[in-house]
Order: structure tokens, then sequence, then C-alpha cells
């Protein structure tokens, strides 16, 4: 399934479209975070995008889930649990990539923002109640094609059964990342999940949701971002085949 | 092991593994009777146990159409409509509901933080009278909670601020010259604070009841369209010596304010307080309760001084971008910053 | 509320004894615990815990009433509306009656300002019979720094009210009504609270001073405060004892040298200095009041005495109901008097600093 080494002598735009021709990977819709994952968010994996409060988390979730909506067919589900699923934002980002003289961008908006399916999501056994009948679904083949999968944020359901007496609500969280890796690998899923940060030592921070988390996404990104410039920076935290990649400064507005 | 992830009883799940039920579908087709011989449990607990197997494993009705897949699911188009059908709730200064994209929108939970004395209590005060705003006029016609953890909610200074509101109301009318009386609805600032529900809240325990106790209270009473917490801070901050129990209660409150502002389609707005953090090489001013709360609003509004005004800055929002505007605080309640000063900069 | 216990909640009896079985007896012991906690501590289903929480929770929550009949019962049943007058007419028009009920009121200032002779007089017109415009009730005066002088209240009082002081015996009653404790330390304050919390509901309490707050935890403390706020448990106490029993609690406030350290800036002000103003540096402002931040978001009303130009104002620097207005007084006979019952209006967070010029005083650092 994972490729041979990637070797950084490829030019970066000719390993991206021989990898999105492949639709093993698929766009994010910005270039930059496109060239440090050399495509794309692959088909079959879970990225974990982690950042502090207001890094971008959420606008990387809704850039990527209108451009593959747009550009690839098929459905984007979309769990949220901070009612923070805007379909303005969402109408806006699609515009933005349109063609202005386009006379049929209201057509493609409405049957792009058609085939985004949110569901607003409160507790893990809720999450988990998704997850099985998203399952379920796809192996008896009903409904639409599924592309992808975007739960915003996972950590904020998880988060409130860990700690406490039992070892329990670990359980539930390692099943849950379980299922997320069966649903991506076997139904050819790329699913996108976000985390928040908690206090690390000595006033660092590092991505919540603790060790037992850190082996389950393929994929780990910090996001960051400086007021200042209202820069935002992603680098990878881990990759099955990318290291010490080089941050990508990114504007905001995508 | 599928069952071991249910919501069930640690006994139960314990039992369902030792009888040989380990996957969901091997539940699909055991009647409840049969079930409560194997498990050696009441009928009744086998009849719970069905349901939420059931429940996981989506036998219920599948909603038609193509792109429902799931019960209760709605595109992004549908949710567009609604949200484009949706009134928020103003603030009373223009420049404020600029860079909130209208006002304060319902099914979000927005926090908003600042020093004490730049106007916290008082926002929150002139949101739970302007949710009171007839549609009419532009406003909800809703009615308003008001949970006070600090003792802060003076009735005299609603008064106040339901007097403004009904004399603008009556200018507005004046203005327009609407003389039909099906649109004139005379508001006397009296009932606008009917409408407000108040409870004083003394502990964490209770302001945990409140938020529990909200759901049922609102299915009751109807209309209510805001929720005020004021301040969502004030009972954890002392007292807790278990830092991590102090996440979990406050991790979970989150969950069900956002599942009250979606499910009842109203605006939750929480007050928090300030603190310093030592970040970045020197002490900052920050929100209080700590990283693991910063994510729990969908939008974050951070009151400060700068130089001589009162200013609002738009910290967090899915889909605004990140801006400052000025408003004081008057006599009448939150208004526009005199105008003089400098306006609504984009960040 | 917090300490109403499950067994008396009308839960389902198999239910309630799940709950004593775990030893989860009071409301409070429940809802510290989150539903999935419970599931794991009672061995029941989600379903049934999240009904027993919905239920212990309705019947733990407190009370509602509407703001209207809040308004009405104050209007009804208080003096004034529930507030009590300083006699300084600038300064209780600003404050829309006075002192208010039921919340905590905060003065500041440097020593030698005149709190605790604001204090005094305070508690002299709170003993004053009502039919003289008084509250015509007892006064506890928790007294830190044995600063209490019963002459120089006897001496306001008869210059304030020479008519009522002249009468025979009413100067030594209304004395009577005054309750002096001094307490030695933090801990012998926290068990005369409680002592307290018994007198204002027996003996017609109807004014609690404590002068000076700062005294009472600094002293405890010495040098560096510890991590979690230490007056945390005093605070709420002060404010549900204003609250209870609807009388004005009056808490004075020393200041202290501002440390390098202190943030005065967010994060996102920090890396956009382009667009903000930045404070006039000054060189007399380096004064903030004790007790930290955490006090301050505890009080409702606070009110700054400071020196400025030579001259002794006193700010009403946050209320929700009033301006920020600053009024220029002097100590005298009777206590405290107004220069000018106009005041000034204060801009911007000028209200909050305190200045200090030119004053001999001492001023405690921490």
């Amino acid at each position: 399934m994972i490729e041979s080494q990637c070797r950084p002598q490829f030019n970066g735009l000719e390993l991206l479209e021989d990898a999105q021709l492949n639709k093993r990977i698929l766009s994010t819709g910005c270039e930059r975070i496109d060239l440090l994952l050399q495509g794309g968010l692959r088909v079959g994996h879970v990225t974990e995008l982690a950042g502090p409060s207001s890094s971008g988390k959420t606008q990387v979730c809704l850039k990527v889930a209108s451009h593959v909506a747009r550009k690839y067919s098929g459905t984007v589900m979309y769990f949220d649990s901070g009612n923070s699923f805007s379909p303005k934002r969402i109408v806006q980002f699609l515009t933005q990539e349109s063609d202005p003289a386009n006379t049929e961008v209201d057509e493609i908006v409405q049957r792009v923002m058609s085939s985004i399916v949110c569901y607003s999501i409160f507790d893990i056994f809720t999450l988990l109640d998704m997850l099985h009948q998203l399952m379920n679904n796809l192996k008896s083949e009903i409904g639409c094609n599924v592309r992808m999968l975007i739960i915003d944020s996972l950590s904020s359901l998880i988060a409130p059964v860990l700690g406490g007496g039992g070892a329990h609500g670990h359980a539930l969280m390692v099943t849950a990342g379980f299922l997320l890796k069966e649903l991506a690998h076997e139904h050819n899923l790329s699913i996108v999940v976000t985390n928040h940060m908690v206090a690390g030592e000595a006033g660092s921070s590092k991505p919540a949701l603790g060790d037992s988390w850190k082996s389950i996404p393929h994929v780990r990104l910090l996001l960051h971002r400086y007021r200042a410039t209202n820069d935002s920076c992603i680098s990878i935290l881990k990759h099955p085949y990318l290291q010490n990649c080089i941050t990508v400064p990114r504007a905001l507005n995508l | 092991m599928e069952v071991s992830t249910l919501p069930i009883s640690a006994s139960h799940r314990g039992k369902l593994i030792s009888s040989g039920y380990t996957s969901l579908s091997s539940l699909s087709s055991v009647s409840p009777s049969r079930l409560a011989q194997d498990l050696k449990i009441s009928e009744n607990e086998a009849v719970e146990i069905l349901k939420v197997v059931s429940r996981r494993s989506g036998s219920e009705k599948i909603e038609n159409g193509n792109h429902a897949i799931m019960n209760g699911a709605q595109t992004a188009w549908d949710m567009l409509h609604e949200e484009e059908s949706s009134v928020c709730i103003t603030t009373s200064c223009s420049d404020l509901d600029v860079i909130l994209g209208g006002g304060i929108h319902c099914k979000e939970v927005t926090e908003i933080g600042g020093v004490p004395g730049i106007g916290k209590t008082q926002l929150g005060i002139q949101l739970a009278v302007n949710v009171q705003i007839p549609s009419g006029y532009g406003g909800l016609g809703g009615k308003a909670i008001y949970i006070d953890t600090e003792g802060s909610f003076m009735v005299e200074r609603a008064l106040q601020i339901a007097e403004a509101c009904a004399q603008d109301m009556l200018e507005y009318d004046n203005l327009l010259r609407k003389d039909s009386q099906a649109c004139r609805v005379i508001k006397q600032p009296k009932a606008f604070l009917e409408n407000i529900f108040y409870f004083r809240v003394c502990t964490y325990t209770e302001q945990i009841a409140v938020i529990n106790y909200l759901e049922k209270f609102i299915s009751e009473q109807k209309d209510v369209k805001v929720v005020i917490v004021d301040s969502i801070t004030f009972h954890f901050r002392q007292d807790f010596e278990d830092m991590a129990l102090r996440t979990r209660l406050l991790g979970g409150m989150a969950l069900k304010l956002m599942k009250l502002a979606k499910q009842f389609k109203l605006a939750v707005v929480l007050l928090n307080q300030v603190t310093t953090k030592y970040k970045e090489g020197s002490f900052q001013l920050t929100l209080a309760l700590g990283d693991s709360w910063s994510h729990a609003s969908t939008n974050r509004i951070i009151l400060h001084w700068n130089g001589d005004e009162r200013y609002a800055y738009l910290d967090k929002s899915p889909s605004l971008q990140s801006a400052s505007a000025p408003y004081a605080v008057t006599g009448k309640g939150i208004r526009n910053a005199a105008p003089n000063c400098k306006r609504v900069k984009l960040m | 509320m917090a300490n109403k216990l499950i067994s008396e909640m009308g839960l389902p009896r198999s239910m309630a004894n799940v709950f004593i079985a775990r030893n989860i007896v009071t409301a409070k012991d429940a809802l510290s615990l989150s539903e999935f906690e419970l599931m794991e501590v009672l061995d029941v289903g989600l379903e049934e815990v999240t009904r027993a929480v919905a239920h212990i929770s309705e019947i733990s929550c407190p009370p509602y009433q509407t703001a209207l009949s809040l308004l009405e019962q104050r209007n009804q049943n208080e003096y004034l509306a529930g507030h009590l007058p300083t006699r300084l007419k600038g300064l209780d028009a600003a404050l829309f009656g006075g002192i208010p009920f039921g919340v905590v009121t905060e003065l500041v200032g440097p020593a030698g300002i005149g709190k605790t002779q604001f204090c005094l007089k305070l508690a002299l017109l709170a003993s004053l019979p009502t039919s003289y415009g008084g509250l015509g009730g007892r006064v506890i005066y928790v007294d830190v720094e044995s600063k209490f002088s019963s002459k120089r209240m006897i001496e306001m009082g008869l210059s304030s009210f020479p008519e009522i002081f002249h009468m025979e015996g009413l100067a030594q009653e209304m004395a009577g009504r005054i309750l002096v404790l001094q307490p030695a330390s933090l801990s012998e304050f926290t068990e005369s609270l409680q002592h307290i919390k018994v007198s204002l509901l027996q003996h017609n309490v109807k004014l609690l001073i404590i002068d000076s707050m700062a005294a009472l935890a600094s002293g405890e403390y010495g040098l560096a405060p510890p991590k979690h706020h230490p007056l945390g448990w005093h605070i709420s106490f002060i404010k549900s004892l204003a609250e209870c029993y609807r009388i004005p609690v009056v808490v004075t406030n020393q200041v202290r040298s501002q440390s390098r350290d202190e943030a005065s800036r967010y994060l996102f002000q920090e890396q956009s200095r382009a667009e903000t103003i930045e404070d006039p540096p000054n060189f007399n402002s380096h004064l903030v009041a004790a007790l930290g931040i955490h006090w301050a978001h505890a009080v409702t009303i606070r009110l700054v005495l400071e020196f400025r130009s030579g001259q002794r104002v006193i700010k009403i620097a946050k209320s929700s109901i009033s301006p920020s207005m600053g009024f220029c007084f002097n100590i005298t006979s009777s206590g405290v008097s107004l220069l000018d019952d106009e005041g000034v209006e204060m801009m911007g967070p000028e209200a909050n600093t305190i200045s200090w010029e030119g004053h001999i005083g001492i001023i405690n650092y921490e």
C-alpha cells in the first residue's frame, strides 16, 4: 500500500499531479498544504490536525470539505461537535475558486453543497453509533459514494471520558480510533480529525488525547497561527514516509 | 469486541461477552426473553440493551433521499438556507454587529471575555433585553435565561436598558411613521423584565444542575432564544484541587451547551473572566479556564481597553475574519462609541 | 442546594440505592462526576444515568424568578429599593441611592486616604434609627488593623447629627449596635465568618464591614501568595452572605506597587502593536489594588480613593449602573464630605488606576 520512500529529488509539482491522478490522494485545495503533503490527503489515511484555539483547524476542514466535494464526485461527511460548520464559509471558498466569468457558479454551489452532509454530534457514544452506521451503509452500498469524513473536533468528544478512575475511557478512544482506520482503509475514505492542545511540560503545549492516541492517526499535522502577520504555519508531527519537512507558511485567506 | 463500546453498564457488557454475544450482528435477531434468559437479567433490562444495540447498528429507519445517509444529517445546502433566514440578536452597537456578522448568532455558543469593569455584564443584560425585540423590528421576539453565578445582575440596570430599548422602538416607529396598528407593538419596559428568567447559582454543583435542567425548562417554556451565563468561570476558579476533574466537567458542560444551542436553535452566551499566563516569554492576559476550554465555544469575543476606548475583538469565528470594533457603555446600555474614535478595523 | 441528599430526591428506589451503595450521597457528589464516570461507578447503563442526573439536576437546581418579580420584591421589601445612602449627595446620585444591598462594595486606596473614615461613617449611618434615615440595625465591623475608634465615630455623629446625638442615651444605644471583631489571623477570621452568618440572622445585622481584607490575606501568606487564590472561599462566602441576607457588605483593600511582570495586554494586542494606543507612561500610577484580578472580578462595586494633584478623590471604578465618576473630597469632623456634588467623569481605564502623588504615607508592598 505505501509506496517506496519518497525522495525529495522529484519536482514537487510533478509528484503532486501524479499522485492526484491516481485518485489515491485528495487535494486539500491549498496548494501549499498539498506540497507539504506531497499531493494532499491520502485515501485510506486518518489525518489529524492539531493546534491551539483559532489556529485555523476548522478553516482547513471547511476548505478541504468544499474542495473535495467539488473536485471529486462523492459525498463528504462532516461531523461537527462545536456548531462550527459554516455553510456561508463553504460558499465563499467555492466562489473564490471559481472563475468569476463562469455563469454556472450557482449551479456548482448547489451541487457541491448538496453533497456535503453535516451531522452534529455531542457525545462519544453517538459518534460510535454514527461511525457504525456509516460502516454498515458503506458495506451494503446504500446511499452515495462517501469520499471523505471530517470530525471537528474529535478531541472535544473524547476528552470528557478520559481520565477519572477507570480505563474504559481510553478503551473507547482506542476503539474509535481503530474504527476510523478501518473505515478509511476498507472503504477508501480519507478521514480528517481535529485535536486541541493541552499544557505540556515547562509551559509548552502538546496535542490532547495523550500517548495512546499518538499511534492511531497515520498523519499528524500541527497548526500554528501568527497573529501579527495573520499567517498560519503547518508542520508534520508524524507521517509514514515524510520526515523533517519544512513548515509552509500560508495566509489565512486560503 | 463491538459490544464493549455500547453505553451499557460494565456488568452487562461482561455478561454479553461471556455469553458469546460479542458482535452486534449476534444481537440483531435475538428476542428480549431469550437474551434475558442467557444473561440472567430481567426482561426489561434485556429490552434496554437491545434498544441500545439497534441504535448502534443503525437498524432504525434510514432517511430517504440520496444524500441524507443517516438520521438527523443535513446537507450544507439546506443549512445554508436555514442560516440565511435566521435572525441574529443585535448588540445595539452597530459597529459591533458588523464585525459579528449581524449580531450574536443562534445555534452557536459565543464566549465573551474581558477584565473587570469592561462591560461583560452590561453586554449580557443588553442581549437579554434585545432578544425580546419583536420580529416587526427585526428582532427575534424571544425570551432570555440569565444564569448569574457572581451576583452581578443588577435588576435596576436591566430596567434602565429595557426602558432605553422601548424608547428606541418608539423612535423607530415615529421615524418610519408606522401607522398600521398591526406593526405597532408597544412594549413596556417592565414587560421586558418579565421575559428574563433569572437563576442565581452559588456553587459549581448548582451551575451544573442548572445547565442539565435547561433542556427540560426550555422545552416547557418555548421561545427561549438566548441563554446567558455570567460568568461561566467564577465557581470553577476556586476550590478545585483536582484540575483533571475540572477539565472533564467543563468539557461535559461545553458539549451540553453546544447541544442545547443546536437543539433549540438558540444562542448561548458565556461570559468569562481573565487571568494572566506566562506565554512566549512574557506574562499575557488571557481568558480563564485554560487551554482545554478555549475550544468549547463557536465564537470568541474579547473586550478590552485601547487607550480610552472600549473595544471588542472577534478572536474566533468559523466564518468571519478577526476584527475589532469600538463600543461604549452608556446610561442606555451598549451603544456605538463616540464618532471621533477609530472605526471598525479588520485585522 | 449542593448538599441535598439523593435519598430525599424522589428517585426510583432502586436507583437511589445504587447511588448510596457507592457512597454518592449528595447532589454535589453526583454532579461532580460526568455521566460517563457515573456509568462506570454505578454500573448502570447510560440512559438510566442520564435520567437520574436529569432528575437530580432538576431538584438541586436553584429556583428561578423573572427579573420583574425580582424588581418588585426589592421595591416592596427594601429600604430605598435596597440602598444605604452615604449622605454624600453626588456619590449617592451616581450610585442610584447609595451603597447597594446584596453585593460586595470595595473601597481601595493607599493608606491614610480615608477608607477607615468612610467605613466608620457608614457604620454610623447604618445604626441610625430608621426615623432618622438610617437602617436601624446592627453593624458588624471586622477590624483587622485595630483602627476602629468609637471616639471618632461619636465625634462624627455629633458633628453630622447634632440633634440626635445630644439626645439622652441614643448615642450609647447606637454605639451598642456596632459589634467590633478583631481577628488576629486569616484562620480566625474564617472561623468567625461562620459566627457572623449566624448573627446576621439572629441579630438584625444590616451592614458588614471588613477593614481590611488585604491585611488579612497578606498577614497570613507573607511574601508570595500561593498559586490558587487563598481567599477564593472567602470571596464566595462573603458574597453569599451579602446576597442571602440582602445587606450591604463593604470591604477595604490596600494598594501595592505594580510589578514589572504585570500583564496588561492580550496576545493579539502584543502582536499588533501598531494599532494599539500605548498607555502613556505614568510615573504616578505604579499602584494597583492588592488581592489581584480574581478578587477584582468578584466585587460588584469598586470605589477607588486616591490623591490627585494634592486633592483627595473618590472614584466609581466599577459599577454596572453608574458611569465612572470622580469626586473630590476632604476628611472633616463629620467624616468624609464632598467638595463638589457634580463630580467629574473619568475616561477610559483611568478610573481603575490609582495615583499617588507626593503623599507621605506607608504603601504596603507585597
